[in-house]
Order: structure tokens, then C-alpha cells, then sequence
């Protein structure tokens, strides 16, 4: 069955078509059939690229208003003959979306009937800069796609199972009642994708098993998961808490936001900007918020880049050693997303000083695990393993989405 | 109704900073000042300002550079075919020329003969009628008032005032656009000073009364108003910023509209307006300025 996944942004429309069905899953051979992106959308000068599996990238430009057009157009030109992947739209069967935030009304993901499109609109509050963007997307996929299941998959839904220890902050109890102030954790789906294959790689049941994954991005997170099951992550209330990310503060001592407020002059707006926008490795090293191109800046001597290489990969090992401790024990750290796939730096930087856990990194293992290949990078006697996993967000939506169709839908992980 | 291009007919402090709130909410401006240097010099403006927000963290760099992009800078209505053209294709003009009747109902008249028939006219003053300028522009129907108050980035309120003429669709045109600049409107019927500038200027003249009359040092006025009421500044450092040729202009306004003593403006403030001292802009006026910051002079400094 093809699945189609949108990912809905306020200008961008992501979207992979997926090939699935349960016996591909059984054999872990379902697959991405084509993927690709409209952005700037809302301008005269939107750009769609495309790129249908084995063959090059391709990117037009043309006026696109809306994010119905959008799709519109990202369905014609999957269709499209010659260039496209299938004959017609009928052959699309279901739509999987992602939705940033389920609050604590979704534990896991869901068909949009009226009554999850009204919860989710409820959820708004809590992620203005998200969840009106994907509603959207919902929207207008289903003005163009009107005969097939939609389904909403959450970011935060994963991390639903944590303990009120790991997810109330020490603030007057009356605000989480009224307001639902608490820890809600994101990056869930793929938290949970690289934890499934880290227990099929390592041939581990879910029960007997204790992992903590770093999702290492522009946006970064980390999550404790026993029996398959989040019981503590980094990102809290929003995604601006925890590590140190590309341009997000992460970690931080509130009151600093109300002095630095005061001495600086700053609306409320430009102090939100300042910790989301201007934080980080880029407000750190003031080089760049990609660490590759910080790696390098390092390697010629800039000091400050090599500062926030250095308190991002601190931040990293002190999380896992919490994580070690909150679940008394750990027995595999695996690493994923942009700089977690990619970076044998950060990965040997973060991991230094574990031997007493059982961490035990090999150099050449570490060293060769890069573009999207699973490798397992602890030396050979090492108690804790190690583990690189490329991450496959849109693989979970696809899966979930097929499930809900056939109403069989299993606990996560 | 979505907005895509909006002409701003007025490159002043008011027209700049409306340019920057529409651009930054993703709609294209038009920006037409009366000549290509008054036009050039609207962009460097208008680039500076983003540069303190850079600055102060509240934008990105590549989102100064989208901004920027969404602006053009055109001169001038009257004479130049290609302006004219730029203006006809908006999908909604506001303008924001001199707070003067006769020069707002002289940019109506001109914009009347440039634009469709079918699209609004939106006039930004905190004072004037709306009825007289609108009829200006040989479409009175199409025309309301909208004041937006400086800097328009940060204030969440816009006045809508309806002309006498002004249709129910017009209307909704103008809170359509409110919703588009986040902002909430609050709907006003034409009298002179609407709500906001009404109840403010009676305010500002009084502190200058407090100040004329030795009660106390304007100084110590700005200070116990802030820290009383919490408002971000004192109501003499107010009308310094606002320039106190412009609250002076005000308030005979209000005064000959009205005819009510508690308008009438405070003669330190004629008196300031005389000698020049206009407030920030010139450097002086109840507070001392260097590079448009207060700086803090000795009290006596200013001319009693």
C-alpha cells in the first residue's frame, strides 16, 4: 500500500510516498518511492524539489500561495508521466501527517476524525509556531485527497509514558491544571524509531533492555527508553530546553531571561527570538549552527567554535549520565539525526569519560559510521554498546498510518 | 481576504515602520515617497531599523535580508508612470503623509485617479476626519481610518475609524488586515482624537503643567509615572519622542474642534516648540538626546 507523509510547516510542505504493508514490515522492506519538499511557500518564488528513489534531484520554480496548491502540486507531480512514480492518485491509499503537539490528549497516533481535528486545534496553544501549520496541511490534503484515511502522527506522543517525576517541573502544581505546564518532550517518533531498530540490531527483547538516544540535529534531544517505553527526555515544555542545539539555548537558568531582559532592553519577542533564534553553537562560537562547518573552524584555531563544540558534546555526556542513573543502568547509547549520523567528533567527544559505565567507543568503528548506514561503534568487549542508527521519522508515520487503516494499531515501540 | 502586495504611500517614521510590520508578516509593500533620493534614503532607514532588531536579537540576519526584499521603493505618484503602475497593482493602499488635511486629502485625490475603482483606502492619522479625507479620494466608500501606533512592530492595537460614508465591507477589509499584522482593532466612531491620543495628550500637557508650575523636576515627573503605572516611559520623554511640535499641533487641533479649556495646550510646551526644542529629533525638549538615546543632563538644562 502507498502512504503518503506531508510534513506541513508555516512556508514548507515536506513529503515522502511510501511503500508498505505489514508483511514488508514483518521483512523490514517497506520503502520510500519518492521525497521531497515545496518551501517559501506564500511567494511568487516557491521552490518544489523532487526526487524519485535512484534517480537525481530535481527543483522548479513557480508562484505557490498556499499550502493546498502546494499539494495539489506535489500530487501531479507524482503522477506526472515520464518524471512521476505512479500512474494516478487513486494508487495513494492513505495520508500520514505529522503533527508537532498532542499535548497529553494523544498517546499515540490517530485517524483525523472531527473530534481528533478539534483536540488537535486544541493543542495550538501550547505550540502556536506548529501546530496551526500542520491543521493546515491536515486541511488541505483532505480538500484534495477527500476518499482516503488521514492519519496524525505526534512528536510529543512517544513521551507520553514518562513518570510525573520526569515530566512536572518544581512550579506551583495550580499551573500545570490550569495551564497544562509540564514536560512534553519531542523528536518522539524518531526517539522511538531508532530504539526499535537498536533492539532488532542488538537482538534485545523490549523488556530487557535500557537505551538512551541522542537525536543530535539542528534541533537537538535526548530520551531514556525501558521496556520500549520513553521514561524521560530533554525538550520540555517546548523544544528550547535541554541540550545545547543549533541556534537554541537548551538548559538555562530562568532568571537569567528576566535580567538580561531588563539590561538589554528586550521585548518579550526579542528575548524569545534571542534564546530560539541566536542561541547555541551559532551564539556561542558566532561561526555558524552547523557543526561541520564549526569541525573546521576548530581545526583552524577558532576558539569559540571549539567552546560550543565542546559544551554541546558536555551537554550530551552529562544528560546520558542522568539517563544511566534514572533507569540504573544503561545498556545501549545510540546516536542519530544530522550530527548524531555524521559526526565521529561529537560522538567520541560526547562518549569521553563513560569507560566507567561500560562505554567503550573503537576509533575506526566510530570513524567509519557516517552517511546513513547502522553500525554498531563500541569496541568489541564494551558493556554498553554503542550504536549509530539513521533515523526514518517518515518510515514510523507510514507504518502508524497503515496500522490505524487496518485498525491494528500497536503499543509504541 | 489575503493581502499579497499593500502600497504605503509615505516613507516617514510612520510609513517606514508600517512597511516593516507588513513586509515582516510576509505581504509585499510598495513604499512611494515623493522623490528617488526621499526614496533611497526611506531604504536606508528602513535598513537601520532592521539592524537594531538584528541587533537585539529579534530578527535573523537572512530574515533582515527576506524583508528588505519584500519592499520597493518607488517615486513618485505624480510624475512617474512606472510608481503609478506599482500603486494600481496593490491590493490595498494606506497612506501615511504629513498628520495635515489638506496634504492627506491632496495623496487621496491623486490615489483615487491612480487606483481601481474597487480597492480601499486605508489613512493612517490619530486625529483628523476621516469623512473629509475620504471624500477626497471620489470613493468615500472605500476609505477608513486606521491609526497604528509607533513603532507599528511592537503595538498589538490599531483604531479603526469609519467615515461617515465607509461601507460595512470596507470595514472588514481593514479588520482583515488588522488580523493580518496581529494586531487588535478596536473600532472607533469619527470624533476628534479617537480613544487613544484623546485620553494620552490631556495627560502629557498636565505633566507639563506639573513642570511649568515647579511641582516638581520633569525628571521626577517621567520617574514616579513609570514606576507608578509601569508604563515603559515617562509621559515627558513621550512627547519628546513623539516631538513636541507634533503634540503641540495636536492638541490646538483638539482645542479648536472641541473649544473645551482642558485642551488647551501648556505654554512650556509653546514655548519648548518655539525655541526649537522639538524633542528627540532635534537633540532637546524636556530630556537632553544624543544619537536618540536620553542621556541624562542636569534638570536646569532645559529652558524654563
Amino acid at each position: 500500500m502507498k502512504v503518503l507523509v506531508l510534513n506541513s510547516g508555516s512556508s514548507s510542505v515536506k513529503y515522502q510516498l511510501i511503500e508498505t504493508s505489514f508483511e514488508q514490515i514483518e521483512a523490514d522492506a517497506d520503502r520510500t518511492i519518492a521525497r521531497g519538499a515545496v518551501e517559501r511557500i506564500g511567494t511568487s518564488s516557491a521552490v518544489h524539489t523532487y526526487r524519485p528513489e535512484g534517480c537525481e534531484k530535481t527543483s522548479t520554480v513557480k508562484e505557490i500561495l498556499e499550502h493546498s496548491v502546494a499539494i495539489a502540486e506535489i500530487i501531479q507531480t507524482l503522477t506526472r508521466p515520464g518524471t512521476g512514480v505512479i500512474g494516478d492518485a487513486s494508487e495513494i491509499e492513505a495520508v500520514g501527517h505529522r503533527v508537532v503537539h498532542g499535548g497529553e490528549k494523544f498517546t499515540q497516533s490517530e485517524l483525523c476524525s472531527p473530534e481528533v481535528m478539534r483536540e488537535i486545534e486544541d493543542c495550538c496553544e501550547l505550540a502556536p509556531l506548529h501546530n496551526p501549520h500542520n491543521l493546515r496541511g491536515i486541511h488541505a490534503a483532505r480538500q484534495i485527497l477527500p476518499d482516503v484515511p488521514h492519519a496524525a502522527v505526534f512528536d510529543t506522543s512517544y513521551h507520553q509514558t514518562m513518570p510525573p517525576v520526569a515530566y512536572l517541573y518544581g512550579l506551583p502544581y495550580v499551573l500545570y491544571t490550569r495551564h497544562a505546564i509540564r514536560r512534553y518532550g519531542f523528536h518522539g517518533t524518531s526517539h522511538r524509531f531508532v530504539g526499535w531498530r537498536s533492539r532488532k540490531l542488538l537482538g534485545r527483547p523490549r523488556e530487557e533492555t535500557r537505551l538512551i538516544t541522542c537525536h543530535l540535529g539542528n534541533g537537538a534531544s535526548m530520551c531514556a527508553i525501558d521496556h520500549g517505553r520513553s521514561v524521560d527526555t530533554s525538550m520540555g515544555f517546548t523544544p528550547l530546553e535541554g541540550l545545547l542545539m543549533g541556534t537554541r539555548s537548551g538548559d538555562l537558568d530562568p532568571a537569567v531571561v528576566f535580567h538580561v531582559m531588563h539590561k538589554e532592553e528586550l521585548t518579550e519577542y526579542q528575548a524569545t527570538t534571542m534564546l530560539n533564534k541566536h542561541s547555541g553553537l551559532f551564539g556561542v562560537s558566532g561561526v555558524s549552527n552547523d557543526m561541520l562547518e564549526l569541525e573546521k573552524a576548530e581545526a583552524q584555531g577558532h576558539e569559540r567554535a571549539r567552546l560550543a563544540i565542546d559544551i554541546f558534546c558536555y551537554r550530551v555526556r552529562k544528560y546520558a549520565g542522568a539517563y544511566a542513573a534514572a533507569m540504573g543502568g544503561v545498556d545501549a547509547i545510540v546516536f542519530t539525526g544530522g550530527i548524531g549520523e555524521n559526526s565521529p567528533t561529537v560522538r567520541a567527544r560526547a562518549m569521553e569519560g563513560l569507560e566507567f559505565m561500560g562505554v567503550a567507543l573503537d576509533p575506526a568503528r566510530n570513524e567509519a559510521a557516517v552517511k546513513g548506514r547502522e553500525a554498531d561503534i563500541s569496541t568489541t568487549d564494551a558493556k554498553v554498546r554503542t550504536l549509530v542508527i539513521p533515523t526514518n521519522e517518515e518510515l514510523i508515520i507510514a507504518r502508524d498510518t497503515l496500522r490505524l487503516m487496518k485498525g491494528k494499531l500497536q503499543p509504541v515501540g | 481576504m489575503e493581502f499579497r502586495k499593500l502600497g504605503i504611500v509615505g516613507g516617514g517614521t510612520m510609513g517606514k515602520s508600517l512597511a516593516e510590520k507588513v513586509a515582516s508578516n510576509g505581504i509585499n509593500v510598495v513604499l512611494v515617497e515623493i522623490s528617488p533620493e526621499k526614496a533611497e534614503q526611506a531604504r536606508a532607514e528602513l535598513t537601520a531599523s532592521l539592524d537594531r532588531e538584528l541587533e537585539k536579537w529579534g530578527i535573523t540576519a537572512s530574515e533582515k535580508k527576506v524583508v528588505l526584499s519584500r519592499v520597493r521603493f518607488v517615486a513618485d505618484m505624480y510624475a512617474d508612470a512606472h510608481c503609478r503602475a506599482e500603486l494600481a497593482g496593490c491590493d490595498m493602499v494606506i497612506e501615511t503623509v504629513q498628520e495635515d488635511l489638506e496634504a492627506k486629502k491632496k495623496a487621496m485625490r491623486r490615489l483615487g485617479e491612480v487606483c481601481p475603482p474597487d480597492r480601499v483606502f486605508i489613512t493612517n492619522t490619530s486625529i483628523l476626519s476621516i469623512t473629509e479625507i475620504a471624500a477626497a479620494s471620489g470613493r468615500p466608500d472605500r476609505v477608513l481610518g486606521m491609526h497604528f501606533m509607533r513603532p507599528v512592530t511592537r503595538t498589538p492595537v490599531v483604531e479603526v475609524i469609519r467615515g461617515v460614508e465607509t461601507s460595512d465591507e470596507t470595514f472588514e477589509t481593514a479588520l482583515a488586515l488588522a488580523r493580518a499584522l496581529e494586531k487588535t482593532p478596536v473600532t472607533v466612531f469619527e470624533y476628534p482624537g479617537y480613544i487613544t491620543t484623546r485620553v494620552l495628550l490631556p495627560m502629557l500637557n498636565e505633566a507639563m503643567y506639573v513642570v511649568m508650575e515647579g511641582v516638581a523636576s520633569a525628571k521626577d515627573v517621567d520617574l514616579a509615572m513609570r514606576l507608578a503605572y509601569e508604563f515603559r516611559t515617562g509621559p515627558l520623554e513621550y512627547a519628546d519622542r513623539v516631538g513636541l511640535d507634533k503634540v503641540m499641533g495636536w492638541m490646538e487641533h483638539l482645542f479648536r474642534e472641541l473649544g473645551d479649556i482642558k485642551y488647551r495646550p501648556c505654554p512650556l510646551l509653546h514655548k519648548l516648540v518655539r525655541a526649537g526644542h522639538l524633542g528627540r529629533k532635534t537633540g532637546r525638549g524636556f530630556f537632553v538626546y544624543e544619537d536618540q538615546q536620553r542621556v541624562d543632563a542636569p534638570a536646569e538644562e532645559v529652558a524654563l
